[in-house]
C-alpha cells in the first residue's frame, strides 16, 4: 500500500504563516478530505504538493524515498495528479486529443493516427464507465462536469515506462459542477478508489465530504488542526474544527424591528427584462427581502434588471417615489449598490489593489473638482470600508488576487458601501466563501439592514434566505409568484413554495 | 440549425459570388482559361494567407509577412545582379525568410512582445533593408536571369481549347504543394495539434507541459519562409523586383484567414477554410476587375464584404449585442 507522507511542512509568505509545521499521511486505495477556511493553508499544500511552490522547511517522502520539492514532473512521476477547479480545456480540439496534451500523439510513419489515438482515449473513458462521452467530438461540446471528467480520464492513459498514477489531488473539483455532473464525479471517485488509487478530496462543500470521504483532516490558520476517521466525527466537529467556535447562531437575529409604516425606498411595478418576465414588489428601508427559486426562474435577472444590467421592458422602478435612471452607472449613482455573483469574471480587477477595486465606482466622488484623482480620500475611504465589513489584508494596496475568496467578497462589499447605498442588492453574496467568512458577511449585511439600508438577496441556499430575509420573494419562470413571511419557515416548507403553482390574483 | 447558418453560409456567400460574375460576364469568367488566370493570379496570396495560418491557429499573427514578400524579392534579384545562379539565389533568399520569421518567434516567444508590436517592427526593418539593398530601385529586364521570368509563365500542359493550349500555371503547383505540406503539419503531426493547443488554450498547454515558448518560436518560421516564397514567386511572375512589391499581400493574407474562420465549425483557422478565403478574396478581384470596376471602389467592396462575412459569422455565433458591455 502506498502512503505519501507530508512531514513538517512550514511555509511563510512575508509574516503570514501559510503552514505552519503541517504532517500529514495520505494513502492509496480513500479518499481523504482536507478541509479548512479560505487562508487556512489548503491551497499553499496543494501547490507545495504539485511542486509550483517550493516551502521552506519539511520533506515529502514516498513510502519512505524522498520526493524532491519545486519539481512538478518529479511529482508526477511519483504518481501524483492534480484536477483543478480550473479545467483549462482546449475547447477547439477533440476530447481524444485533449486527453493526450500531455503525451506524445500515437504516430505512423511520422504522422498522427487518429484511429489509435481514438481508440486509447475511449478505453480510458469506458475504464471509469464514460462510455457515453465520444472522444472525437470537439472539447467544447461538454458540459464542465464531462470536461472534468475526460481530465481525470487522461490520467488513465500513460507512456509506457511511466509509473501509472496512485493519488489524485482534487480542488474543489465541484465547484462549476451541477448537482448531476457531480454526481457523475462521485462516482468516477469511487471506481477510481475501487481500482486502488488515493484522492486528496479538497472542498468546502460538507455533504459531499461526508460522503466520498474515508477521512478528513482540517487545517486552521495555516496549523493541522485534527485528523479523524470518518466515522469518529461529523459536520459540527468538522466546522468546529475549521473555525475554532461553534457555529450556533451564523445567523444574528434582527435586533429592532422594522417600522411597519415606514414608506418603501423601493418599489417595483410589472418589471420586465430578458428572462424576468414579471416582478412587482416594494421594499421597505432596512428590510432584507430574499429572493427565492429554482435555478433559472430569474433570481438573479430581477436584480440585474434593477440594475440597469439588463435593459428594462417594461414595468417601472422607483427610489424614493423617483424613477430610477436606466443605466448602471447612474443606478449606482442614485444609491444603488451591486455585488455580483461572479467575483472574479464580474466583480473584480483581480490583478488591481484593494483600493482601486472599492473606488471603481465611485472615482468621481473622490476626485477634487470631479476631475482630479485625489489618492488619499480613496485610500481613507478604502481603509474606512475595509475595516467596517472585517476585511483581512497585508495592505490596501495588495492586488485582490492575492485575497482568499471570502475577503474578495468583502471587497465588493466594501465597494458597495463606499457609495453609501440606500439598497443594496446581493447576488449569492455567499458563493464559494468559506464558513467563517460567510459569518460576517452574515453579520454585515445584518447591520447594514439595522442601520436602514435595504437589501435584496437572491440566493440558492434556503438556510440563508430563512435566516437573513424579513421576507421572501419567490421567483418561478421568470415571474415574482408571491411573498411569503419568513417567520418560521422551514427549508421544506420554502422549498414546496418553489414548486408550488401559484394562482394568478394570489400573486398580486 | 444556426450552426448549419453559420458554416455554409460562407460557402453559400462564395457560391453567390461565382454565379454572380458567372451571369455578369457570361463570355468569359467561368472559362477554363480564367479559372487558371485565376489560379495564378491567387497563388502568392494562397502561399503567405496558408502560412499565416500557421501562426494564427496560436492566436498570433504576422504583420511583416508582405515586407519580408519584398524583401526576399530584392535579395534575389540583386543576388543575380552580381552573377549567382538561380537556386543559389533563391536559396538564400528563402534562408532570409526564415531567419526573419525566426525572428519575430524569438521576439514574440522568448522576449515576449506582443505579435502585434513585434511584427510592425519587423515590417519596418524588412522593408527598410529591402529599399538598402536595392537602393530604391526596380531591378527588371536583362538583370532577371530569362528562366526565372518563364517559370511562372509556364507550366504543365493539361489541354486545349480553340486550337491554343491550357497550361496548368506553375505557381498554381507551387500554391498547391505548399498548402498540402502546411495542411499535413497542422492536420496530421504532433506539432500541428499542438499549436492547435496554444491557440485553444495556452494555459492548459502550458500545465500540459508542451514547450510553448520553442513551439511559438518555430511556428513564425513558416510565416517567414512563405513570405519569402511569395516574393519570389511575385517576382517571377512580373520578372523584375522592387521593395515595395509585396507589401500589399499582409493585410490581404490576414483577411482570407479570418474569411476562411468564418466557415469553420469552431471559428478556428484552418488550412483549407484559409484556402476557401483567398478564393473568394481572388475571385472578387478577378470579376470586378472584368467588369471593369475601378480599383479603389474593388478595395471598398472587398472590405465591405470581409466586414460583412466576419461580422455576420459573429451576429451568428452570439446574436446582437443590445446591452452595454
Amino acid at each position: 500500500m502506498k502512503v505519501l507522507d507530508v512531514q513538517r511542512v512550514s511555509r511563510s509568505f512575508g509574516p503570514v504563516h501559510a503552514l505552519r509545521d503541517v504532517s500529514l499521511a495520505f494513502r492509496a486505495g480513500e479518499v481523504h478530505a482536507l478541509m479548512g477556511e479560505n487562508g487556512a493553508g489548503k491551497s499553499t499544500l496543494i501547490k507545495a504538493l504539485a511542486g509550483v511552490d517550493r516551502p521552506d522547511a519539511g520533506s515529502l517522502m514516498l513510502d519512505g524515498a524522498p520526493v524532491p520539492w519545486g519539481s512538478p514532473s518529479a511529482v508526477q512521476a511519483a504518481g501524483l495528479r492534480f484536477i483543478h477547479q480550473e479545467l483549462h480545456p482546449v475547447r477547439g480540439l477533440s476530447v481524444a486529443e485533449n486527453m493526450y496534451l500531455d503525451h506524445s500523439y500515437p504516430t505512423r510513419l511520422g504522422l498522427v493516427n487518429w484511429r489509435t489515438l481514438n481508440e486509447k482515449a475511449r478505453a480510458a473513458l469506458v475504464r471509469l464507465n464514460l462510455g457515453h462521452i465520444d472522444p472525437r467530438a470537439p472539447m467544447s461540446d461538454l458540459g464542465a462536469g464531462d470536461q472534468m471528467l475526460v481530465r481525470i480520464a487522461a490520467t488513465l492513459i500513460h507512456d509506457a515506462g511511466e509509473e501509472a498514477p496512485w493519488l489524485y489531488v482534487m480542488d474543489e473539483p465541484t465547484a462549476a459542477l451541477t448537482g448531476e455532473e457531480s454526481e457523475h464525479l462521485f462516482s468516477v471517485v469511487d471506481e477510481l478508489v475501487k481500482r486502488g488509487a488515493g484522492v486528496l478530496y479538497v472542498s468546502h462543500r460538507m455533504p459531499e465530504v461526508l460522503r466520498l470521504s474515508a477521512r478528513v483532516s482540517v487545517l486552521r490558520d495555516g496549523e493541522h488542526i485534527s485528523t479523524r476517521p470518518l466515522a469518529e466525527t461529523d459536520q459540527a466537529r468538522i466546522i468546529h474544527d475549521m473555525t475554532g467556535r461553534d457555529l450556533g447562531g451564523l445567523f444574528p437575529s434582527r435586533e429592532k424591528p422594522l417600522d411597519p409604516k415606514a414608506a418603501p425606498v423601493l418599489s417595483v411595478r410589472a418589471l420586465r427584462a430578458g428572462p424576468l418576465r414579471e416582478a412587482s414588489f416594494d421594499l421597505a428601508p432596512g428590510e432584507v427581502l430574499g429572493i427565492g427559486g429554482l435555478s433559472g426562474s430569474g433570481r438573479g435577472a430581477l436584480l440585474r434588471a434593477i440594475l440597469g444590467d439588463l435593459t428594462r421592458e417594461g414595468g417601472e422602478v422607483q427610489l424614493d417615489r423617483k424613477n430610477l435612471a436606466r443605466h448602471p452607472a447612474d443606478v449606482w449613482s442614485q444609491g444603488i449598490a451591486y455585488v455580483p455573483r461572479e467575483r472574479a469574471s464580474e466583480g473584480l480587477m483581480l490583478g488591481r489593489s484593494i483600493t482601486e477595486n472599492i473606488a471603481l465606482p465611485h472615482l468621481s466622488r473622490f476626485a477634487r473638482g470631479g476631475y482630479f484623482l485625489d489618492p488619499r480620500r480613496q485610500t481613507g475611504a478604502a481603509d474606512e470600508k475595509g475595516q467596517r465589513v472585517r476585511l483581512k489584508r497585508a495592505s490596501l494596496h495588495q492586488p485582490c488576487a492575492e485575497l482568499s475568496g471570502g475577503n474578495q467578497q468583502k471587497v465588493l462589499f466594501a465597494r458597495a458601501l463606499a457609495g453609501k447605498p440606500r439598497v443594496l442588492l446581493l447576488d449569492e453574496p455567499t458563493r464559494g466563501v468559506d464558513i467563517g467568512a460567510r459569518f460576517d458577511l452574515y453579520r454585515i449585511i445584518r447591520s447594514l439592514s439595522e442601520e436602514g439600508i435595504a437589501v435584496l438577496l437572491a440566493s440558492s441556499d434556503l438556510l440563508e434566505l430563512i435566516g437573513l430575509s424579513d421576507r421572501i420573494a419567490i421567483m418561478q419562470e421568470g415571474r415574482l409568484t408571491g411573498i411569503i413571511d419568513a417567520d418560521g419557515l422551514t427549508e421544506g416548507s420554502l422549498l414546496a413554495q418553489f414548486y408550488e403553482t401559484v394562482d394568478e390574483d394570489q400573486a398580486a | 440549425m444556426t450552426g448549419m447558418i453559420r458554416r455554409f453560409g460562407g460557402l453559400l456567400g462564395m457560391v453567390a459570388v461565382i454565379a454572380f460574375f458567372a451571369i455578369n460576364l457570361p463570355e468569359t469568367f467561368l472559362t477554363a482559361r480564367n479559372l487558371l488566370n485565376i489560379s495564378q493570379q491567387i497563388s502568392m496570396l494562397a502561399v503567405v494567407a496558408v502560412t499565416m495560418t500557421v501562426v494564427m491557429v496560436m492566436g498570433d499573427f504576422d504583420l511583416s509577412v508582405g515586407a519580408m514578400a519584398s524583401l526576399a524579392g530584392v535579395v534575389a534579384a540583386m543576388l543575380f545582379l552580381q552573377g549567382w545562379s538561380i537556386p543559389a539565389a533563391l536559396a538564400v533568399a528563402i534562408g532570409v525568410g526564415l531567419v526573419g520569421g525566426l525572428f519575430n518567434g524569438v521576439m514574440v516567444s522568448l522576449v515576449g512582445i506582443l505579435p502585434f508590436v513585434a511584427t510592425l517592427a519587423t515590417l519596418t526593418v524588412f522593408s527598410g533593408l529591402a529599399f538598402m539593398i536595392s537602393d530604391g530601385r526596380t531591378i527588371f529586364g536583362r538583370d532577371i536571369p530569362e528562366a526565372f521570368g518563364e517559370f511562372a509563365r509556364g507550366g504543365p500542359v493539361i489541354g486545349s481549347i480553340d486550337e491554343r493550349v491550357l497550361v496548368l500555371p506553375n505557381l498554381t503547383l507551387v500554391a498547391i504543394v505548399v498548402a498540402f505540406l502546411v495542411w499535413v503539419v497542422l492536420e496530421q503531426t504532433s506539432y500541428g495539434r499542438r499549436l492547435y493547443a496554444i491557440g485553444g488554450n495556452r494555459e492548459a498547454a502550458r500545465l500540459a507541459g508542451l514547450p510553448v515558448v520553442w513551439l511559438r518560436l518555430s511556428a513564425f518560421a513558416f510565416t517567414g519562409i512563405g513570405a519569402a516564397m511569395a516574393g519570389l514567386m511575385y517576382a517571377s511572375r512580373v520578372a523584375s523586383a522592387n521593395p515595395t512589391q509585396g507589401d500589399g499581400l499582409m493585410l490581404t493574407a490576414i483577411a482570407a484567414v479570418f474569411l476562411g474562420m468564418t466557415i469553420t465549425r469552431d471559428g478556428q483557422p484552418r488550412v483549407l477554410a484559409t484556402l476557401a478565403g483567398v478564393v473568394i478574396l481572388g475571385v472578387l478581384d478577378n470579376g470586378l476587375t472584368q467588369m471593369r470596376v475601378d480599383s479603389y471602389v474593388r478595395e471598398v467592396l472587398v472590405g465591405a464584404i470581409i466586414l460583412l462575412a466576419v461580422g455576420l459569422s459573429a451576429l451568428s455565433r452570439h446574436g446582437f449585442s443590445l446591452r452595454r458591455r
